[in-house]
């Protein structure tokens, strides 16, 4: 089963690859002339860890755009992604951007990168639509305090678990509930065609299965493994990408809910300690 | 920095008649059960004694915040801990304090009437090896950067602090018109300059008690404002579960488990698990040094 729902997300990231290349959400040829593909939250909440140097593994990097942006802030980066598309379209742009000789791309799913990399890094990043293409946590969690050197640091910048939850229907006045915070496991199956980046795309691979974590199972697994929660910051906004009705842009282009700007948080970010022990 | 305490005084005032009248529609509740409890029976779920419990042993000693008239208290008491519990209401605590008298349990249980944020004033340099909080405690807050400071203070090194509350998201659902279904309706991040003020129709333990007159103050909360307060006086978080179930109604039509729970109805005869109701969490006090 799980086989299956890995195929049938990264046939539907494959073919994503090419259509983002191209989007305007991910303005690939503003990046090529220097832009900066990350967020003001991660660049202020991450960016005073990230020196000349530091080690950074992004995992669930697709395309590299977030990956190569930290190098160019000073880190040696390791980008891993499960799509060969995502990975060898990386590479090229570490190519020609002259940023190879700081940014490795090695093409696996999370569960299998323990056999494909062996050293710790002083940062693991992941963010924005990650967690929702992970089944077990548990799984994650081992993996990441595997790659993480004692002392180093954990950062995720998601979309809240709360962003997920309201119906596709949802209004301002009435915003009803319409998938499970709680899923045992068990995928939400989508069967739609387009695209977060472009949503009139035509596309091929349109089924996908997502998993919606809410903050215990996603926080639980990591202290388990003894890494020491340093903050959690949620934030009323989101990045663009998200494609719900009940969501609208606000004068800075981020999205809100309609008629609760202030009060449903719609992203969150933590950081997490490895200790030394 | 300012010494202004953190609930308005109209608040505060509100909360106290409130939380008196109360004590004593819950004295007499099927919910609270106080004869159940004196013949013996422990007034926590079994969630707390699971969690906590491996914690708690001869001579353990622990602060219960907000403790309302003292069930839980003297049921850790019970289970072998030297207990100090405190509350704000005046009315609660000398129900706590009679009620620790006639169960036996006044040499290892004392009660303290004051607000939560006065604290510090009346436990002094106290150390705990335990603090416990529980049930619809925070939502009577607008400070937690104050109440996280004050569980710190009180708590010795490599002590260990749990709560089990009800969750943020349950608190901004209201139900669907007509219908056994609920929708976000309130606030799901904090603002502590502007509580949610509200007539009090009877009690999350009895429905059908006479509040007429009566106010609420309360605030809501978030779990980056609740983690982050605990992790800025120092805490470290050990766990955080959360849970489908509530352990009072929200509406009358959720359904209870024979554990006593309270759920949402699938509409076909069963429960729905997908939304969270409670969570729980422990955090402990690192040694000195650490």
């Amino acid at each position: 089963m799980l086989d299956d729902y890995l195929k049938a997300n990264l046939a539907s990231w494959d073919e994503a690859v090419g259509l983002h290349v191209g989007s305007e959400l991910y303005d690939v040829a503003g990046f090529r002339a220097g832009r900066s593909s990350l967020s003001e939250i991660e660049l202020s909440e991450l960016g005073p860890l990230i020196h000349d140097g530091t080690t950074l593994l992004h995992l669930q990097c697709h395309f590299g755009l977030d990956t190569l942006s930290w190098a160019r802030e000073g880190a040696v980066v390791t980008g891993a992604d499960f799509s060969g598309e995502a990975i060898r379209t990386a590479r090229a742009l570490a190519d020609e951007l002259g940023l190879s000789p700081r940014a490795t791309f090695i093409q696996s799913d999370i569960e299998q990168l323990p056999d494909a990399l062996s050293e710790q890094f002083d940062v693991v990043f992941t963010s924005w639509g990650a967690l929702i293409w992970l089944g077990d946590l548990q799984h994650w969690a081992d993996v990441v305090e595997r790659f993480l050197k004692p002392g180093g640091t954990l950062y995720v910048a998601e979309f809240h678990p709360y962003a997920f939850l309201l119906a596709d229907d949802a209004t301002p006045d009435s915003l009803r509930i319409g998938y499970p915070y709680f899923q045992y496991g068990v995928p939400q199956r989508f069967d739609e065609p387009g695209d977060y980046a472009d949503p009139t795309a035509k596309t091929e691979h349109n089924v996908t299965y997502e998993w919606l974590h809410g903050f215990a199972e996603i926080l639980d697994p990591l202290l388990h493994r003894g890494l020491r929660l340093d903050f959690l910051h949620e934030f009323p906004y989101a990045l663009p990408g998200l494609q719900f009705g009940f969501l609208e842009r606000d004068e800075d282009g981020m999205l809100r809910v309609k008629g609760h700007h202030d009060d449903i948080p719609l992203s969150f970010t933590l950081r997490m300690t490895k200790e030394a022990r | 920095m300012t010494d202004r305490h953190p609930i308005p005084p109209e608040a505060r005032a509100a909360n106290l008649a409130l939380w008196n009248h109360w004590t004593k529609v819950h004295e007499k509740s099927a919910f609270y059960d106080v004869e159940g409890f004196k013949a013996g029976a422990s007034s926590l779920w079994p969630l707390e004694r699971e969690e906590l419990g491996p914690f708690v042993g001869d001579g353990t000693t622990l602060l219960h915040l907000q403790c309302h008239f003292g069930l839980d208290t003297l049921s850790w008491a019970r289970l072998g801990a030297s207990v100090v519990g405190l509350d704000l209401s005046d009315e609660a605590v000398a129900l706590a304090r009679r009620l620790a008298d006639e169960v036996g349990l006044s040499d290892r249980a004392e009660f303290v009437c004051a607000d939560l944020y006065d604290a510090d004033a009346h436990l002094g340099d106290r150390l705990f090896d335990i603090v416990f909080v529980s049930w619809g405690a925070l939502e009577w807050l607008p400070d937690l950067g104050r109440w996280a400071g004050i569980i710190a203070r009180h708590l010795r090194p490599g002590g260990t602090f749990y709560m089990a509350e009800i969750h943020p998201f349950a608190y901004a659902l209201d139900e669907v018109p007509g219908e056994q279904d609920v929708r976000v309706r309130y606030r799901l991040l904090p603002a502590p300059d502007a509580p949610d003020v509200e007539p009090v129709e009877g009690s999350y333990a009895d429905r059908d008690a006479d509040t007429a007159g009566l106010t609420s103050y309360g605030w809501a909360h978030s779990f980056a404002e609740i983690l982050g307060a605990l992790t800025a006086a120092g805490l470290r978080l050990e766990h955080l579960h959360e849970f489908p179930t509530s352990p009072a109604p929200f509406w009358d039509w959720m359904i209870r488990d024979e554990e006593r729970w309270w759920w949402l109805p699938d509409g076909k005869g069963g429960r729905r698990n997908d939304l969270p109701f409670s969570y729980s969490l422990r955090a402990s006090k690192p040694e000195s040094g650490d």
